[in-house]
């Protein structure tokens, strides 16, 4: 008995890091989040799968996206915006909520950027299902039964939002993911500019010195932020924010500020997500 | 279970889900993330819990799985192979005693004898836990001390 009150013990003294409150708090965040998009969901979800399946049977979907046949008729303006594959379905364990944009204008800049996005989404409707399999078989081979797998199911999401449209441009976020017990996720920000037929860049919105007027900016959110029980933030040397450049990412807002962000745990701990700074 | 309540348990208790965790897993930073992700999926699945006297064995089974879900992704990987400095790093006690033996047990094993020992829960309770009949987890218990070759009183009470 001696012996195991060592081992106990031992158990009761194991360090906890100082970050398991933040930890903690951040899964409820998420958990909260996820509850409320989850049981708004179900109440439509009912109805809306008998229909949605027979829509994907027709369109062959699953791995592969069928591509509409139809040209689309660009009514005004230079450039149209529009859901071009929209579903919200469960197959067997795995949940799909779906809805894919694509624009429709002349010239090069929205087929390169239709294609672009198509091919992660077809990337990720063929790989989310081959994982999940390959995570099933790693379960029942390593012991696993069929009571412990339960009701485990995994997310596939593709979604987008239109940050801010004007007769000329347009800034939106592509966001894709696949989530079980780990969780991958990528963001693409789109700001297409349809007169100039090209994408736009900081130095478009903030004009030659957008450099240090984006790093001034960003230095003093990220100080302001300090004093905060709740900062992420890395210090610079140790893998914390230096400067933007070329390939740093951002949106324009409604009111047309330029949003920096960073993709999670670029320059801050995980907990803190994708980062965003408004440039004002 | 109102969000709030359930909430500020699962603050209160997080030093002890910690600790589980990083029992099964012997890994700090893995342990956080089973935690964090056992707790994102309380708040997200809080409609299930239907008894609130049963939030503890509710969470557990969570956390539980969550720990055992990140052990067979780990037996899935090729193993990086471990220099000097990492060996022995992240374990505050490295010798043969009782507890190292009781993390070389089977993984259907240790469950048993953490959450009764450690973590004292009944046999009631473990067996809401893992999901299987009282008497699979009292010759699962038996076996453990078997194993140990320990007896202890009480243990099957």
């Amino acid at each position: 008995m001696r012996e195991f009150d060592q081992a106990r013990w031992e158990y009761e003294n194991t360090p906890l890091p100082p970050e398991l409150a933040e930890r903690v708090q951040a899964g409820i965040r998420e958990g909260k989040l996820r509850g409320r998009k989850r049981r708004f969901q179900r109440r439509f979800a009912a109805c809306a799968a008998c229909f949605l399946l027979l829509m994907l049977a027709g369109l062959n979907l699953v791995p592969k996206l069928a591509y509409a046949a139809v040209d689309i008729p660009v009514l005004g303006g230079l450039f149209q915006i529009m859901t071009f594959i929209d579903f919200d379905v469960k197959d067997g364990s795995i949940n799909y909520a779906v809805s894919v944009p694509r624009l429709e204008a002349n010239g090069d800049l929205a087929k390169t950027v239709n294609a672009a996005i198509q091919e992660r989404v077809d990337f990720l409707m063929e790989h989310a299902k081959q994982d999940w399999a390959e995570y099933q078989d790693a379960f029942f081979s390593t012991g696993g039964t069929e009571e412990e797998w339960g009701d485990r199911e995994m997310d596939v999401f593709v979604g987008y939002e239109v940050k801010r449209q004007t007769d000329t441009q347009v800034s939106f976020v592509v966001t894709l993911s696949e989530g079980w017990i780990v969780s991958m996720e990528e963001i693409y920000y789109f700001n297409l500019d349809f007169a100039e037929g090209r994408n736009m860049t900081l130095q478009d919105v903030l004009g030659e010195n957008w450099v240090q007027i984006c790093n001034d900016a960003i230095q003093e959110q990220i100080d302001a932020s300090a004093d905060d029980d709740d900062s992420f933030f890395f210090p610079p040397d140790q893998g914390g924010f230096t400067t933007v450049d070329d390939t740093t990412t951002f949106y324009i807002r409604e009111d047309g500020v330029p949003v920096v962000t960073f993709p999670r745990y670029a320059i801050a701990a995980g907990a803190a997500g994708v980062v965003e700074f408004p440039i004002t | 279970m109102q969000e709030e309540v359930l909430t500020a348990y699962l603050v209160e208790e997080q030093g002890r889900f910690y600790r589980l965790a990083y029992s099964y897993l012997k890994d700090r930073d893995e342990a956080l993330d089973a935690v964090q992700t056992a707790v994102c999926k309380a708040l997200e699945r809080q409609d299930t819990l239907r008894d609130p006297n049963a939030v503890r064995a509710w969470f557990y089974r969570m956390l539980v799985n969550t720990c055992m879900d990140i052990l067979r992704l780990r037996a899935k990987t090729v193993p990086f192979p471990e220099t000097e400095e990492t060996v022995g790093y992240e374990d505050p006690f490295p010798d043969d005693t009782l507890a190292r033996q009781i993390d070389a047990l089977p993984e259907v094993m240790g469950t048993v004898i953490r959450l009764r020992f450690y973590e004292e829960l009944s046999l009631k309770e473990i067996s809401a836990i893992t999901g299987e009949n009282l008497s699979t987890v009292k010759s699962r218990l038996y076996a453990a001390l078997k194993k140990l070759r320990i007896s202890m009183e009480g243990a099957l009470e």
